[in-house]
């Protein structure tokens, strides 16, 4: 004790002159650092360490600074500072708590971003010890499990979350953090279901749960048995899956209300007027102001959701009344403790339990009466409305990615069975406002009356929106064979059950015509990169789902000779297709097979232009007629069937079920090590405000 | 009589028949000073219900023995009788068994008129109720209170309104009689408790405030909702197989009662807002799933792994608690209600339904439950609300709305297990197998299609995402039974032409014609039965016209319990601000004349719906399956009546037109003399349904005897008669509209036999009742008028003819209906 007082005044004095006085606390990470047991001339040290405020930067700092020999010197210190955090977390006093997780928060971080190029087991030895460290980590995840789950202070649980967090996200790749596997070990996943399933807690920490969920099941997920993917996989409990929709629900709402609200802003202002007047020029800038920070975690919750645990897709159409959030709440609920730390920004988490908590009083209080305005809608319709404003511009990284798991997300809704039995079904009819990118040569369509169509509608326009808006030099050839493959999907499942979907099919089928005509037109460009005989072949074969297996599944007789009309009058494109393939086909090169499955496809197309062209020549000849109408046309196409003989194509409704591995493996690496990046810079420790703590932690204590 | 009634009866018939044989005696003693006058009273009004109650058997009268000598008799032994009489006067206690050996004697001895009539075969729930109505004689109320233990319930049931009405609006004597067996029969199941607390609080509703708190009625309801009438015997078809006897163990069977709540009632989450544990009664699929959970659980449970907890549901300790008796149907209830009115404050009936939909899907988180349907026959247990498919009627500021509900049958609903609650996405996977099925109806041209896809099956199998193994090992499991269903399903494919199956092997093309893809298009299209276009402000025309084996079929194949074997398909109106009691009273009296025409033999046809009142705003109604409105049928299809009915059913010669001519005629002579007799008024084609078989049913009996709308003075007919009707019928000289006259007037004349049948159930709801129906003194006699008791067959007949001729010509109808089309835009 003597020796502590000494130091202090020798520091005291040195100070005095240079630096400010140092903070206690700051003594003692000092005396850690030296290479005495601390506790050996103050047995209480460890006591008063927790007592103390930690001070983050200065603890960090210093297990940066250390250096490879001092390592092994101070090694037991930094054992002994994680054992007794741990024993801490068990302390009935609070602030210790609090302190304790904080210090071990600074711990991880420290330790890492000293050791960037350390092997993990180096880590766990330096913090642990070998020998220790399973004892310790076992102690450690049962000590959040149980802070996590028990009747304690949401502070306190908003802290553990951050804390898991932040060990989750120390190192770029989610997978070389050996530490996790202690966590595998040690499941955590009961306690972040239970916060799901609780409608106080999911409004305060659903967030944090759900992406610490998402980024748990990354874990080495290709490599070995992670048990949060067998978990995930089989939670069958209805209220966890609808809380952990909602928390996806409710950040992809804010994020297309804060997208609207920017949209909005633009086009009020004197900005919109003046873009009109000058010209394209100036659309980047403006698209540019209407970018939000996209979401990748929630979307990857999402997408995990859907992809291990089929009980989730129920959740999906699980309505909820839409509540028109307020754009800037006057008052900050006084119920609900604000969380410290912000993984979000802060004025969402506001937002968000302020809507919950509206939901909760609504929930609780059926009586209520409600605003008449409020439109009911559901996960889905709220992720395809999402997903329009983030496919619009598929430019920046970020966006791109968003767009891909956006795609793959409905990729796997497509194929589910029970997710296109509601998608299809007649009784549940929404309006789905999708956002269209306004373009040069069409107006955009502000507040269109959009009829109530069952949703598979909705995601059809979204898929076509996509086609006729992303034919661009910067081909996104990946995106549109996902777009393609979903349209083939939901008509598989429609031919399957014969559905006759009332759909304006012609919007579907010229979209697809221009698309052929798109890459015909930049056949030399884009073959330097893709593959575009794959994707000519699905768009072909789509055609001819339509042609031999219309009757399954068109809504009117019309349609089949609609059908008709629309490859006639656009023949020279399947004449050209036609062309280009026999040509790459004949020739020797990469292309060829690829080339020549593609003029096998197009044998039905074109034997219906082949039979129906001269007809309708010599149908104008005999009539003297130069412009045929349209009605005519069809005319002569329903007077001509019997004399057309089609081929019966193989495998037309059958296609590749999605699987992530190994085609999407790389995808979501990068992916993962993005949200990583950026879920780290957001848990941002220093936000932490003790006030708060000890205001709420001085009455409980 | 007592026979046929012994098995599952709890009182025993002997028992309660010698009770009231006793009270009676105590009776004739008491009112010893005035008996000849009461005699005559008495008298008069047998002869009179015996006239009409029976006229086959009138012939040989009761009342034949001398009054005189019988009273003398009794007198006799009338001291002793007078105590045990006066135990069975106390209301509480049910009839206490008595030696079976003492009934010949007395019965032999005591050959009183009243009591030979009362112990008569003909004596039966009508007439008690009459005479409990008509009588002021304390002591035959008394008997008659306690006769009530021997009829059926299921005919006692029937009645309940004129009872339930009787004990709020009669003087106590009434009361005390009516009570002993209120109270026994709440004792014995929750149906009649709810039932009889629902009729209660609405028939209490027309009195005061401040009398209506202390009532007999309000007091009774509490009585029943403070759900302290246990049973004290248990429910008569509970597993004990004795009956008549009294129950042996008490403490035992409600150690049985516990038992079964505490493995069942935990799971019905209308007690408690926790998860249901229900692990006790798993269904095949759901085992499958367990094992597969605690495989995973286990093959990741390493030594580490501490952390044991229910995950899924933290909760399950709290629910252990016996819930409430009557708890979970009065939630499901309120919510339903509740519902209701949220949508009422909705502006647009697609917001409407939108709501309707994402408020039943919350519902169904807490199904199944101990809760069922009161409007079906059978017993059952809610499982799934297939939110889906419910739709919001058309109401201009009401929203009444139709659910459809899956019910799992069961033998009791108050004892048997809740069914385990089986998630969503459970669906059979024999779906695709069905759909092959029909796919591959006998058209050659499938062939095709129907191997591609049987190879397709296959080939998906080594595709399949093969993440991780647990998630693997579920779905091929899942995958195995989609494999087995549609192998099954390759019988279908070997009987198909052998040349397309080879030429399909040996990988020759196959060609097909673009002629047959068209032809078949419009041929399925044409196949599938008339459906009428979506309306957004018009939802429920679609789900009403879809034929309901369609809607079950439907529904059962997307529902995870369709594949059980007593699963069933409900529906239910609900309706929120409307009082039902009317409705209620029109129900009755087409029950009772339905019955009357089935028993005369006299095919006129009508289809009562059933009623729930709920409260004086509030119930339920049993929706007409198969049935559109006119005013639907009028605006989806454009057509006259008469050209829908032949679009519908063929041209004019064709079986199944006469067959639904046959029917329209019959049930609109049905109708006809219902909207005579009852004064039914409001009749434009919203209210007038059109069923699949062609019968036309009249609902929505919101204005009937001396009530009408807005009172305008319209409708002055005496029912509808539109030429649109007369066009259906074959026109004015066609057979068919002389055999709808001729079905009026038969009717009119088996009704008119009957008379006080009907009367008596309009009679005893007026008393005490506000309703608009009984505006006014002269409501029962101009009902009464209304039978022409007085007109010979041949007069009727007369009168037949200028009704419907009268109705025919009448200008007001055409009138009414034009103003409804102005008003309310009803075509």
């Amino acid at each position: 004790m003597s020796q502590v007082e000494k130091k202090a005044g020798l520091l005291r004095r040195t100070s005095s002159s240079k630096k400010p006085l140092k903070e206690k606390v700051v003594l003692m990470y000092d005396e850690i650092f030296a290479k005495e047991d601390p506790a050996k001339n103050n047995p209480r040290f460890w006591d008063e360490l927790f007592l103390m405020k930690v001070n983050l930067e200065y603890l960090e700092s210093k297990l940066e600074s250390v250096d490879g020999e001092e390592v092994q010197r101070i090694q037991d210190n930094i054992n002994s500072l994680f054992h007794h955090c741990i024993q801490a977390l068990g302390e009935e006093h609070q602030i210790k708590v609090v302190n304790a997780l904080q210090t071990l928060c600074a711990l991880f971080r420290g330790v890492h971003q000293k050791n960037k190029s350390a092997s993990g087991f180096d880590i766990i030895n330096m913090l642990m010890g070998f020998d220790k460290a399973e004892q310790r980590m076992k102690d450690l995840m049962e000590r959040l499990d149980s802070l996590l789950c028990g009747g304690g202070s949401e502070s306190l649980k908003s802290l553990c979350l951050k804390l898991l967090l932040c060990l989750v996200t120390v190192t770029d790749n989610i997978s070389q953090n050996t530490i996790l596997e202690y966590v595998m070990i040690n499941s955590i996943f009961e306690a972040i279901l239970q916060i799901l399933s609780d409608v106080s807690s999911r409004g305060q920490h659903g967030y944090d749960a759900v992406v610490l969920l998402a980024l748990l099941v990354n874990y080495r997920k290709y490599e070995s048995v992670n048990p949060y993917i067998v978990k995930l996989s089989i939670v069958d409990d209805e209220p966890t899956l609808d809380g952990m929709g909602m928390v996806v629900h409710q950040a992809l709402t804010e994020y297309n209300r804060q997208y609207k609200d920017k949209e909005e802003e633009n086009q009020g202002g004197f900005f919109s007027t003046f873009t009109s007047m000058v010209g394209s020029m100036f659309i980047a800038d403006a698209d540019e102001k209407l970018s939000v920070q996209t979401n990748e975690a929630i979307l990857l919750a999402l997408y995990e959701a859907v992809h291990l645990n089929r009980n989730f897709i129920t959740v999906l159409a699980q309505s909820h009344p839409e509540m028109d959030i307020p754009t800037t709440p006057t008052t900050p609920t006084p119920t609900t403790p604000t969380t410290p730390l912000g993984t979000t920004p802060p004025s969402l988490d506001i937002i968000l339990c302020f809507y919950l908590l509206i939901c909760c009083v609504v929930m609780n209080n059926p009586e209520l009466p409600l605003d008449p305005n409020l439109q009911t809608s559901n996960l889905l319709i709220t992720f395809l409305k999402y997903a329009s404003i983030v496919m619009q511009d598929t430019k920046d990284e970020h966006r791109l990615n968003s767009a891909r798991l956006c795609l793959i997300i409905l990729t796997c809704i497509a194929e589910d069975q029970y997710a296109d039995a509601f998608l299809h079904d007649d009784n549940m009819n929404f309006r789905v406002n999708l956002h269209r990118m306004p373009m040069r040569h069409r107006k955009k369509a502000v507040d269109k009356n959009i009829p109530s169509r069952p949703l598979v509608c909705a995601v059809l326009d979204l898929m076509v929106e996509f086609i006729v808006t992303h034919m661009m030099k910067d081909f996104p050839m990946d995106l549109y064979m996902r777009c393609v493959q979903i349209i083939h999907k939901l008509l598989c499942y429609q031919k399957k059950c014969r559905i006759r979907l009332h759909y304006t099919w012609r919007e579907l089928w010229s979209a697809l015509i221009n698309l052929l005509k798109f890459l015909l037109s930049n056949e030399t460009t884009l073959l330097a990169k893709h593959n575009i005989f794959h994707l000519a072949l699905l768009v072909v074969n789509l055609f001819n789902m339509f042609i031999t297996y219309g009757d399954t599944f068109l809504p009117t007789s019309n349609s089949y000779d609609e059908l008709y009309y629309e490859i006639v009058r656009m023949h020279q494109v399947f004449d050209n297709l036609y062309c280009m393939v026999l040509r790459v086909s004949t020739n020797t090169g990469q292309w060829k097979e690829a080339a020549s499955k593609v003029t096998h496809a197009l044998v039905n197309v074109r034997a219906i232009v082949n039979h129906f062209d001269p007809k309708i020549e010599s149908y104008a000849a005999v009539n003297h007629i130069s412009q045929l109408s349209e009605e005519q046309v069809l005319e002569v196409v329903r007077s001509n069937y019997d004399t057309l003989t089609l081929k019966l194509q193989d495998g037309l409704d059958q296609f590749e079920r999605y699987s992530e591995q190994p085609k999407e493996a790389a995808f979501f690496k990068e992916l993962v090590r993005s949200i990583s990046l950026n879920v780290r810079k957001n848990v941002s420790l220093n936000t932490l405000s003790q006030g708060v703590l000890l205001k709420e932690f001085s009455t409980i204590s | 009589m007592e026979m046929d009634l012994g098995a599952d009866q709890v009182i025993n018939p002997e028992v309660a028949l010698k009770a009231c044989q006793e009270v009676l005696l105590m009776d004739k003693l008491q009112n010893r000073e005035a008996p000849e006058q009461r005699r005559d009273d008495q008298q008069q009004q047998q002869q009179q219900q015996q006239r009409f109650a029976d006229p086959t058997e009138g012939s040989a009268p009761l009342w034949l023995v001398s009054p005189d000598a019988c009273s003398i008799k009794e007198e006799d032994e009338g001291d002793e009788a007078e105590e045990e009489g006066r135990l069975h006067r106390d209301p509480s206690p049910p009839p206490r068994p008595a030696p079976p050996s003492l009934l010949p004697a007395a019965a032999a001895s005591k050959q009183s008129w009243l009591l030979r009539l009362f112990e008569s075969k003909l004596f039966d729930v009508s007439m008690a109720i009459s005479y409990l109505y008509k009588s002021k004689e304390p002591g035959v109320q008394a008997y008659i209170g306690n006769r009530l233990f021997s009829f059926p319930d299921s005919e006692v049931d029937f009645y309940l309104p004129q009872l339930l009405n009787m004990y709020v609006h009669m003087d106590t004597e009434v009361g005390d009689a009516i009570r002993p067996y209120l109270i026994h029969r709440c004792r014995g199941g929750i149906t009649f408790s709810l039932l009889t607390a629902w009729l209660l609080g609405a028939y209490s509703s027309d009195m005061h405030i401040s009398t209506q708190r202390h009532s007999r009625g309000t007091k009774l309801r509490k009585l029943i909702l403070s759900d302290e009438l246990k049973p004290t015997a248990p429910p008569p078809d509970a597993l004990v197989p004795v009956c008549g006897s009294p129950p042996s163990s008490p403490p035992r069977s409600r150690c049985h009662r516990r038992h079964n709540s505490s493995n069942t009632d935990s799971a019905s989450l209308f007690s408690s807002a926790g998860p249901a544990p229900a692990e006790a009664f798993l269904s095949p699929t759901r085992r499958t799933h367990h094992r597969s959970k605690s495989d995973a659980t286990t093959a990741s449970s390493e030594p580490g792994s501490g952390l044991r907890r229910t995950g899924s549901n933290p909760k399950v300790e709290a629910v252990h608690e016996e819930p409430e008796r009557l708890r979970p149907q009065r939630e499901l209830v309120k919510s339903l209600l509740g519902i209701g009115k949220r949508l009422a404050t909705l502006p647009t009936k697609e917001q409407k339904t939108q709501r309707l939909i994402s408020e039943l899907s919350q519902l169904n988180h807490k199904l199944p439950a101990r809760v069922w349907l009161p409007t079906a026959e059978r017993q059952h247990h809610v499982c799934r609300i297939p939110h889906t498919q419910a739709v919001v009627l058309n109401s201009k500021d009401k929203a009444p709305y139709i659910i459809y509900v899956e019910v799992l049958e069961c033998k009791s609903f108050e004892t048997s297990p809740v069914p385990v609650r089986i998630p969503e996405t459970r669906i059979r996977s024999a779906r695709s197998a069905e759909n092959l099925d029909c796919g591959g109806a006998s058209d050659a041209n499938n062939v095709g299609m129907m191997s591609e896809h049987r190879a397709g099956s296959f080939s998906t199998v080594p595709n399949y995402d093969n993440d991780d193994e647990a998630w693997a090992t579920d779905d091929i499991g899942q995958l195995q039974v989609e494999v087995e269903a549609q192998t099954s399903s390759s019988d279908n494919i070997s009987q198909f032409s052998v040349d397309s199956i080879t030429s399909l092997e040996s990988k020759e093309p196959v060609f097909i014609a673009a002629g047959d893809i068209r032809r078949r298009l419009s041929e399925n299209l044409a196949h599938t039965p008339t459906t009428f276009r979506r309306d957004p402000e018009d939802p429920s025309a679609v789900a009403l016209k879809e034929p309901w084996e369609d809607k079950v079929r439907r529904i059962r194949e997307g529902s995870p319990y369709g594949h059980l074997m007593n699963w069933r398909l409900l529906s239910v109106i609900v309706k929120c601000g409307d009082d039902l009691r009317q409705e209620l009273l029109a129900y009755q009296v087409l029950r009772q004349l339905q019955s009357i025409w089935q028993q005369e033999r006299v095919p006129l046809w009508i289809k009562p719906y059933k009623i729930l009142v709920m409260s004086s705003d509030s119930g339920m109604i049993e929706p007409v399956l198969n049935a559109v409105s006119l005013h639907q049928v009028r605006k989806q299809s454009q057509l006259s009546l008469l050209d829908y009915f032949l679009q519908e059913h063929g041209s004019f010669t064709t079986e199944a037109f006469l067959a639904a001519q046959r029917s329209f005629v019959q049930s609109c002579a049905g109708y006809s003399l219902i909207c005579y007799l009852l004064q039914v008024k409001d009749r434009h084609n919203g209210n007038i349904l059109l069923d699949s078989e062609g019968h036309i049913i009249h609902i929505d009996f919101g204005f009937i005897l001396s009530s009408s709308p807005r009172n305008l003075g319209f409708e002055t007919s005496a029912f509808k008669l539109t030429s649109e009707f007369v066009d259906v019928m074959g026109g004015l000289d066609g057979d068919m509209f002389i055999y709808y006259k001729m079905l009026i007037l038969q009717g009119l004349i088996a009704a008119r036999k009957h008379m006080e049948k009907v009367l008596q159930i309009v009679e005893i709801m007026q008393q005490g009742s506000h309703l608009a129906c009984f505006h006014g003194s002269s409501t029962i006699r101009g009902l009464k008028e209304r039978f022409h008791m007085s007109l010979t067959e041949e007069q009727l007949q007369l009168l037949v003819e200028q009704l419907v001729d009268g109705s025919m010509r009448s200008i007001t109808t055409k009138l009414y209906d034009s103003f409804q089309y102005v008003t309310n835009g009803i075509m």
